[in-house]
């Protein structure tokens, strides 16, 4: 909506994100103050600079891939407006129901996606192995972790060069609470 | 060593009991012979004796001896009790103590060995001693970030709640009375709200003995204990305000006491906080200058507390609340002002203290109960259980739809379940009932007895059927059921990620209250409180630091290509790089540290390197050779803490900081096996000769944890040998980091750092420091967002899927030790 680039937010903006990712207006006012104290150079968007510059992000070891997640799945040419912004923070509401941008599937999908960077919809032994690089860090050499990775796919009862399609993603997952477990309390 | 661990836990009960015994003879002994002397000292007439070489004087220690000797029998009762799995498995242990004591009192009245006065229960004994400690402790170890969080739900539920059930309760014993199942004795109105007052609290006592044990989630624990703590002002002010009303009789009593009553609620409340938080605000701002006399702090602050918790009393606020809260207020500042030794000592004594508390407590219960001062009025006794039990769970009911409006996370029907289940009554109440004025409560002993009965109801029963009910409804318990490793790692991965997302999001952000409080809190409270050289505690770790390295060095500089490191001096700067939150480039570059580091690729640290989040799991690997528990554990063990974990601590259990090396000593006759390492082990991620990746600055600790990580024996050392043989010198040299100091005599060592990259000369001055840092970041521990008792390995044992049992634990310190052999 054309306003990529404008600092301040009218009404029909606001009811615009609010329709779309049912926020209340005082959470995208908020979220709004946020977005504009992370953009620091007023450029009415995020870039991943602005992102990578968080200081609490500092000790977080999967910090640059959610930021490009963020960046490059929700946004375009590596800017992320406001609306983006919004958007992909609604995910993360507690859900209203089986559809929608926080159902527990969006949820599902955001981890799916974090995981599956070449977008082919199964996570490979690499991009497995990637992330568990990430987690684990250096405490693990590289042949554990290659056998871990392989491992994790083999338990699942996939043959290693498939990889972890998004089904049985979600099947694995399904005794942990992904709804509880990935909400967040947004301040109105 | 199997052997005996088989013959151990097979007669060990036998054995305990033995003691028991023995110990149960022997203090009874004393008690006769206490009351004998008595009596005997009584007619004597002077009569000359020869010189007496040896005299058996024993009043001159009775008393003392006494009571050493019943801390005694109630620590190895506790001891005992743990040792046999059947029994803890089934029965809370405060079941267990109060039966001890019943049997002993039992003993005792029929013997009638002692005076009943000795032995029952003094309310201010128990008010002044024994209740201070507990709750202190309580207070000191409360997880902040969930009390706070929960906070309208737990005020909700320790006032309206427990008014709620006061008044009900009182009513319907009243109501009662015009009925004939009373066999005719009269409870006038305003007693029976006395003795509501007292009944309808939930102790935090009993909680705590009873909820630690059974591994509820964190928030239904946190609302339950918060709430027993904080209706302590509540059941005072209740109690009070009915005794003096009954003192003034029924008909004297006009709607302006009632005000007053109500207002004393306040006074009584917010008194207490703010004297708990007055002492508190005294205990920081005194350990600020004790820097030289460390050995003083944990004194000065257990001295304060108790202060705290007496002046309260004092001017008739809620002790409880005072102490708790001076507790909670201490906990935030005074870890950084005083050395770790004096930490580590004040959560020793203060678990132990707590713990002996808790201990006598339920034993004095059970003695107590054989006394003279019953009347057992059945039907008074059970409208009383009825009614306590039926309000409660109407009650929660009530106050927990409240409560899901405004919380994010809503309680379900089986944390209500849990909450009416678990509100246990103690020891409060029975002190409470026995200090009742007879002449004024005449009904006094149908109350005692009433109390009795519910408190053994609730902690017997209750207690008891809790955990069963817990698993049979399959409420959401600590452990997560992580079957399959993508499973594991995506469970992780989920808690990296929500904590990366909040951050973004800025959820806690810069308006709300924890920000205006955090904010506040570091402009003014912590210069105000805290060391002015908040430095010099890292200093002393500096140069200890510096220290081990150069003695390091001046060992090899004999061959000044070779360097290697050593784990101490690396495990104290990731510790110290964790304390002030920063990367190891970070620090290098706003150059506190007197040193350089760079990796085994001689690339300088710089700030991106990622400096991971806390150390986790003391999964401990599973000894069969099965593969797949294998990974299990091998993921569990190297995969990094998320911010957004947060557990609760345990009583009996130090969370596992200071001395790894005691941990390995337990663990190995835990596992029937001999650890060789003599060193402690400190840093997880040491040089591992396998896999010859290289190896930049990770894994840190906090002050608060260290874990000493093992790896499954069993795979990883065939290919050992066998990958060592294979390596050169070189490879391994690539693997070691480079230590420098500026100071270093033997200049030989350090020609290949000279020779570096331009990249470290730069480092320096070149680089900008980031641009948010402020100054203030600095002093911001990652802790601040989380309770420090938080990556409790007690939590983690359940985490795993393996058994606790069977282990053989890799050690890591013969791969260093093999590694220094050959150098």
């Amino acid at each position: 909506m054309g306003s990529s680039n404008s600092i301040v937010l009218d009404r029909s903006e606001i009811d615009d994100i609010a329709k779309e990712t049912n926020f209340t207006s005082g959470q995208i006012k908020r979220l709004h103050t946020r977005f504009t104290s992370l953009d620091k150079d007023n450029l009415g968007y995020l870039r991943k600079e602005d992102l990578s510059t968080i200081p609490e992000l500092n000790i977080n070891p999967v910090r640059e891939r959610i930021i490009e997640v963020l960046i490059n799945d929700y946004g375009i040419d590596g800017r992320l407006n406001f609306k983006q912004f919004a958007r992909v923070l609604s995910t993360f509401r507690r859900k209203t129901g089986v559809t929608g941008s926080n159902s527990v599937d969006s949820k599902l999908r955001f981890i799916f996606d974090v995981y599956d960077r070449d977008k082919d919809n199964r996570i490979s032994r690499n991009e497995l192995m990637s992330i568990l690089g990430m987690i684990v860090g250096d405490n693990l050499p590289d042949e554990q972790m290659n056998a871990i990775a392989e491992r994790t796919i083999l338990e699942l009862g996939l043959p290693l060069e498939t990889g972890i399609t998004y089904e049985k993603f979600c099947d694995c997952l399904k005794k942990i609470d992904i709804d509880e477990k990935m909400s967040m309390k947004f301040l109105a | 060593m199997s052997f005996f661990s088989k013959w151990s836990s097979q007669s060990s009960t036998k054995y305990i009991k033995l003691i028991y015994f023995s110990f149960l003879c022997l203090y009874l002994i004393t008690k006769r012979v206490y009351s004998a002397t008595e009596e005997v000292i009584g007619g004597e007439e002077k009569v000359i004796t020869r010189y007496q070489v040896a005299k058996f004087n024993f009043e001159h220690v009775s008393d003392v001896y006494a009571i050493t000797l019943w801390i005694l029998l109630g620590s190895l009762a506790k001891v005992g009790f743990h040792l046999s799995h059947k029994l803890t498995e089934k029965f809370p242990e405060s079941c267990l103590l109060i039966i001890l004591g019943l049997v002993v009192g039992g003993l005792l009245y029929a013997t009638k060995l002692a005076e009943q006065k000795a032995y029952v229960l003094n309310s201010d004994t128990f008010f002044l001693f024994l209740l201070p400690p507990i709750i202190f402790e309580a207070g000191y170890f409360m997880p902040n970030r969930p009390f706070f969080d929960n906070i309208g739900t737990i005020l909700l539920f320790a006032i309206a709640n427990t008014l709620f059930n006061t008044l009900t309760i009182g009513l319907t014993l009243w109501g009662f009375s015009f009925t004939p199942l009373y066999g005719g004795t009269e409870f006038e109105m305003l007693h029976c709200f006395v003795f509501s007052a007292l009944i309808s609290a939930v102790d935090p006592v009993a909680v705590l003995a009873t909820f630690v044990e059974i591994h509820v989630n964190d928030m239904l624990y946190i609302v339950v204990f918060g709430e027993s703590l904080l209706n302590d002002a509540v059941s005072v002010v209740l109690y009070r305000m009915f005794d003096a009303f009954a003192d003034m009789g029924t008909s004297n009593i006009l709607p302006v006491d009632i005000v007053l009553g109500g207002t004393s609620f306040l006074i009584v409340a917010l008194g207490g906080v703010l004297i708990g938080i007055v002492f508190g605000i005294l205990a920081c701002f005194t350990t600020k200058f004790t820097e030289h006399t460390p050995v003083l702090e944990p004194l000065i602050i257990l001295t304060y507390s108790y202060l705290s918790y007496l002046t309260a009393e004092m001017f008739s606020t809620s002790g409880i609340l005072a102490i708790t809260f001076c507790g909670m207020f201490m906990k935030q500042y005074i870890e950084f002002n005083i050395s770790k030794k004096s930490n580590a000592t004040i959560e020793y004594v203060l678990k132990m203290l707590a713990s002996i508390m808790e201990t006598i407590i339920f034993m004095f219960m059970g003695l107590s109960t054989i006394s003279d001062h019953h009347s057992w009025n059945t039907g008074f006794v059970v409208v009383t259980l009825i009614s306590c039990t039926l309000y409660r769970i109407i009650g929660v009911i009530i106050f927990a739809n409240i409560a899901n409006r405004w919380r994010l996370l809503e309680l379900k029907i089986t944390d209500m379940l849990i909450m009416s289940y678990g509100g246990i009554r103690g020891a409060v109440a029975f002190a409470l009932a026995l200090i009742l004025d007879e002449s004024k409560i005449p009904t006094k002993k149908e109350f005692v007895t009433a109390t009795i009965a519910v408190v053994f109801f609730t902690v017997f029963v209750q207690g008891t059927t809790i955990g069963p009910i817990v698993k049979y409804f399959k409420i959401k318990r600590k452990e997560i059921e992580e079957p399959t490793m993508s499973a594991k790692l995506t469970n992780r991965l989920i808690d990296h990620i929500m904590s990366c997302l909040e951050d973004i999001a800025g959820v806690a952000g810069k308006h709300s209250l924890r920000d205006k409080i955090r904010n506040f809190d570091r402009g003014y409270i912590k210069p105000f409180l805290l060391r002015e050289k908040f430095l010099s505690r890292d200093e002393k770790l500096l140069s200890t630091f510096k220290k081990i390295t150069e003695a390091n060095f001046n060992k090899m500089s004999e061959n000044p290509s070779f360097m290697f490191q050593s784990s101490q001096s690396m495990a104290q700067l990731n510790t110290f790089a964790a304390y002030r939150n920063q990367s190891i480039g970070n620090l290098i570059s706003s150059g506190t540290l007197p040193f350089k580091f760079c990796d085994a690729n001689n690339q300088w640290l710089t700030e991106t390197t990622t400096v991971p989040d806390f150390q986790i799991l003391n999964s401990v690997p599973s000894k069969r050779a099965d593969e797949d528990a294998e990974f299990h554990h091998l993921l569990d063990n190297a995969m990094y803490d998320a911010r957004r974990i947060q557990k609760i601590h345990k009583r009996s259990q130090l969370d596992e900081e200071i001395d790894p090396f005691e941990k390995n000593k337990r663990n190995a006759k835990k596992y029937g096996h001999t650890l060789h390492h003599q060193k402690p082990v400190n840093l997880r991620s040491i040089i591992e000769p396998m896999g010859g990746k290289k190896r930049s600055v990770s894994s840190f600790q906090t002050p608060r944890q260290s874990t000493d990580k093992q790896r499954p024996k069993a795979k990883s050392s065939e290919p050992r040998p066998k990958i060592e043989n294979e390596k050169t010198k070189e490879t391994e040299k690539k693997k070691f980091f480079i230590v420098t100091t500026e100071e270093n005599n033997s200049d030989q060592s350090f020609n290949t750092s000279t020779q570096s990259p331009a990249s470290p000369a730069n480092l320096d001055t070149n680089m900008p420091p980031p641009p948010w840092k402020t100054s203030a970041d600095d002093e911001e521990p990652v802790r601040a967002s989380m309770p420090s008792w938080a990556n409790n390995p007690e939590y983690t044992i359940h985490a795993t899927t393996s058994k606790p049992e069977d282990k053989t634990r890799k050690n890591l310190f013969d791969v260093f030790d093999q590694d220094a052999q050959k150098k």
